[in-house]
């Protein structure tokens, strides 16, 4: 019976207009965003060979992460260059900060395509669903025969979430069949593993808005009402609750501003400078005193700095889109934590050679040899038990919940 | 004839759900983004002050000539437009090893959003039904039986859209200006409010495209379920994709050589090599000097130095030339070097600023980027206030290294003749500080009519086309 009606649902979508809409969306922004997001992934990697470091030079840079093609994150950030030297490490950043439009507007990667585009489609896709069959007479029809409404319902979902599912899934996959294809970028079987389970949230995602767009077609009489009830709900879920909240979370947890650690910066170094002028010689004593003031404040801004995020994310977690974002990003490698991690890491490796650099310096000797640096990411268990475990957790919940609601709604609802 | 049906179009709107629905998000967004960015705003007055008087404490103690470029660099406050407009304030700092991550991942909530999506969102739903629906309903076939003409219909059904939205545009607004304005810290002033009007016509025109974007899909297609995809389809492309994709488009038509390889190159030219010509300079010049006065060759400690120059009037002269040829030496060093640096840096800036152009001119095929262009510029916190910033800062840095900065060496070089001025301490919490000055109200609006004609544009060409879809519509 579920068959029947999952085999009715496609059809209909099939021979629809908002199919055809649907289906052209998805495939030109897909595409589009695999093609742009490539591109710019190659133009990064050309870059970083010809700023990666020379065999011992005392600099770190990360290569660019092929999985930024498809959640871009701070990438940006953590390939920038970190040049160690005696005042501490050095940094410099590349081409995104030389063009002010790209702070105008959110990055177009696959996961704001999936985040934003995606479930809007699944909203559309949703609100018309129980409210239309009964403004045409048809819910009447079905429920007339010996079906259940739990039955109608699953029926519905599941043919409405194969309709959109299997042509995304196309979509992405054979984008992602062209990108193997060019040699430079290399994915290894890890990565395409982490790109599955980003694709397997994706779904998560889009099947909490299609429940979504069940639930409120349920609640409601008529089809036009339902939309605009989904597209605000939508506008608050996608963009207005992630945002707000870290607005919100910095009220509670005061963080000293970037700007501010930096100029602290630049006073310790020239004022060591200048005390290590006036009482000649002990220069090792004066480099040591700046880097050790700048781990100081570094360590105490990070820990602030992850009790805003925990704080946010807290918040955060009200909207399932926040969610994606944060355990996409962490499972690509391009998220919050991981940069952070990277930069403790940084840090690490200047105090490891940090005495090395001061003696060759304080010896005029140039050109020294130095130990590499090496970042490994995460491993998935590492960045699961961090967050993304709660946070594809909460998005299951969230399905759940809204298809429990959307059940009962279908169950009292009038269907003449 | 035209103001019935003007008020027909308006009652129908007022009365709908859709419109109430959209009345209450808009004013409750209003109001909490508000309140949470006049508490930013305030957070972030507090610490800009705070910043200053660790400026100060540091100035008085430890400032000295050598590296002050590094101390004292003009510095951004916040403007009371924060309050409303966020525009390019985000603190990322990604070019320092502190950055602040958050801004990039979950950009801001301001006012520019709440019009870019929500008033165009709702000028759909107000409009994606304009013609369809009345058809579907059957009125459309009644009015017509009259004598009325389509272009007035359509003009009505344009304005009847239009002056919807401006209604729970403006009291939202208020509500949202109340709340910024009971802070007892934000001062408003008289230019700001004409700044805020002419957002608010800014944001009226915008809602007014999305209208007519609505009354196009609506007059061609014959349902309104069909043409609610349509409009949320180009909605998708003209809102959520054309403006993010213009900066990468723009990088691939107009490459920049790699940041990272020039500020290396750079660095290496203006310190290492630098140093390496200053030296070999300043050995070529002083054995000039030494063969002129080979007094200078006797090797002294420094307390002796001192005496001998305060009593020796020949061998101070002595000293003095040697001092102003390696002063010449280390002068030239940095001209030539700086000079090369500067080639370098030119060109990046140039290839950069071709790209940001290309990508702003790119960008601007969207409403939406229009709008933020035309609203960021006007609120001090876009483009135009980067360019207006630089303006000041080379205003200042020449009252500061041109006028101060000898002023000072030369009180230093009276007290202690032998004194290293550029790496002594010398109180400096007499220097001229930097002081922002928002732009003058006529330089923002210049820089906000290009969008501004880019979004009249736009209405105008929708009309027509409005225009000439409706009059070919099949009523029947």
């Amino acid at each position: 019976m579920i068959g029947a009606i999952v085999r009715k649902e496609i059809v209909s979508n099939l021979l629809s207009y908002k199919f055809f809409v649907v289906l052209l969306l998805m495939v030109l922004l897909v595409a589009t965003t695999l093609f742009i997001m490539y591109r710019d992934f190659s133009a990064r990697l050309a870059d970083y060979q010809v700023i990666r470091p020379e065999p011992g030079a005392p600099i770190a840079v990360v290569p660019p992460n092929a999985l930024s093609i498809f959640a871009k994150g701070l990438d940006n950030a953590m390939t920038r260059s970190f040049e160690i030297g005696v005042l501490g490490v050095d940094v410099r950043a590349g081409q995104s900060s030389g063009n002010i439009i790209y702070s105008f507007f959110p990055t177009p990667d696959f996961l704001y395509v999936v985040r934003v585009v995606l479930s809007l489609v699944a909203l559309l896709f949703g609100f018309d669903q129980i409210s239309r069959e009964r403004e045409q007479g048809t819910l009447k029809l079905m429920l007339s025969g010996p079906v259940s409404r739990a039955k109608v319902l699953f029926g519905k979902w599941l043919g409405n979430f194969i309709s959109l599912a299997v042509p995304f899934l196309l979509v992405t996959l054979l984008g992602l069949a062209v990108l193997l294809l060019d040699p430079n970028i290399h994915f290894s079987s890890g990565e395409l593993g982490r790109f599955g389970l980003i694709l397997a949230l994706s779904l998560l995602y889009m099947a909490f808005f299609l429940s979504l767009g069940i639930l409120v077609s349920a609640l409601t009489r008529r089809s036009a009402t339902t939309l605009i009830v989904l597209l605000f709900a939508w506008a608050l879920l996608v963009f207005v609750l992630p945002n707000l909240g870290t607005l919100i979370a910095r009220q509670f947890v005061s963080v000293p501003s970037v700007r501010a650690l930096s100029e602290k910066r630049e006073q310790t170094w020239t004022r060591e400078v200048l005390l290590g002028l006036s009482d000649r010689g002990n220069w090792a004593a004066h480099y040591r005193a700046i880097n050790r003031e700048d781990d100081r404040m570094e360590e105490d801004y990070r820990l602030k700095f992850e009790r805003l995020v925990r704080l946010a994310r807290t918040i955060n977690r009200l909207s399932p889109a926040a969610g994606l974002l944060d355990a996409a990003t962490e499972i690509a490698g391009t998220g919050i934590d991981e940069e952070s991690r990277l930069k403790a890491e940084v840090v690490r490796y200047k105090n490891s050679i940090l005495d090395r650099i001061i003696g060759d310096q304080l010896a005029g000797k140039r050109d020294a040899q130095y130990p590499a640096f090496a970042y490994r990411y995460r491993p998935l268990g590492e960045v699961f038990a961090a967050g993304a475990l709660v946070d594809t957790a909460w998005l299951a919940i969230f399905n759940i919940l809204v298809f429990a609601l959307a059940y009962a709604g279908f169950a009292r609802a009038d269907v003449r | 004839m035209g103001k019935t049906l003007i008020l027909k179009e308006m009652r129908a709107h007022l009365e709908s759900f859709r419109f109430l629905a959209s009345f209450v998000i808009l004013f409750v967004l209003v109001v909490a983004t508000a309140v949470v960015l006049t508490g930013d705003y305030v957070r972030k007055l507090d610490e800009f002050s705070g910043r200053q008087t660790e400026l100060d404490r540091y100035l008085r103690n430890y400032a000295h000539f050598n590296r002050i470029g590094a101390i004292v660099q003009p510095t951004q406050p916040p403007v009371p437009f924060q309050a409303l407009v966020r525009g390019l304030t985000a603190d990322v700092n990604i070019e320092a090893f502190d950055d602040d991550p958050l801004p990039v991942m979950f950009p801001l909530i301001d006012l520019t959003f709440i019009v870019t999506i929500l008033i165009s969102l709702i000028a759909l739903i107000l409009t994606y039904d304009a013609v369809s629906g009345e058809k579907e309903d059957g009125t459309l076939k009644l009015m017509l039986a009259n004598s009325i003409p389509r272009s007035k219909i359509i003009l009505a059904k344009a304005a009847g859209a239009g002056l919807t939205l401006v209604g729970p545009l403006v009291v939202s607004l208020a509500a949202g200006m109340l709340v910024v304005l009971l802070h007892p810290r934000v001062d408003w002033a008289g230019v700001d409010w004409a700044a805020l009007g002419l957002v608010l016509a800014g944001a009226v025109l915008y809602g007014l495209v999305f209208s007519l974007i609505g009354i196009l899909v609506s007059s061609v297609h014959r349902s309104s379920a069909s043409s609610i995809m349509t409009s949320l389809f180009v909605w998708t492309l003209l809102v959520l994709v054309v403006p993010n994709l213009s900066p990468y488009v723009a990088s691939f038509l107009s490459p920049a050589p790699s940041r990272i390889k020039v500020a290396r190159e750079t660095a290496r030219l203006t310190d290492v090599d630098r140093d390496d010509l200053g030296r070999k300079l300043m050995a070529q010049y002083r054995a000039e000097v030494f063969k002129e006065y080979p007094v200078l060759g006797e090797r002294m400690t420094e307390s002796e130095l001192k005496k001998r120059v305060a009593e020796d009037p020949e061998y101070r002269k002595a000293y003095e030339a040697d001092r102003a040829e390696v002063e010449r030496a280390w002068a030239e060093a940095n001209r030539i070097q700086n000079a090369k640096a500067e080639g370098l840096r030119e060109d990046l800036r140039q290839k950069e600023a071709a790209q940001t152009g290309l990508a702003r001119a790119i960008s601007m095929a969207s409403p939406l980027a229009d709008f933020s262009y035309l609203a960021t510029d006007l609120t001090s916190t876009g483009t135009r206030n980067l360019v207006h910033f630089g303006e000041l800062a080379r205003l200042w840095s020449g009252s500061f290294y041109r006028d101060y900065q000898p002023k000072k060496v030369a009180e230093f070089r009276a007290k202690d003749p032998t004194g290293d001025a550029w790496n002594t301490a010398i109180d400096m919490s007499d220097a001229p500080r930097f002081r922002y000055v928002e732009e003058g109200l006529a330089g923002r609006v210049q820089a906000a009519l290009p969008p501004f004609g880019v979004l009249l544009g736009y209405a105008v060409v929708l009309f027509a086309a409005a225009y000439i879809a409706f009059v070919r519509y099949d009523v029947r």
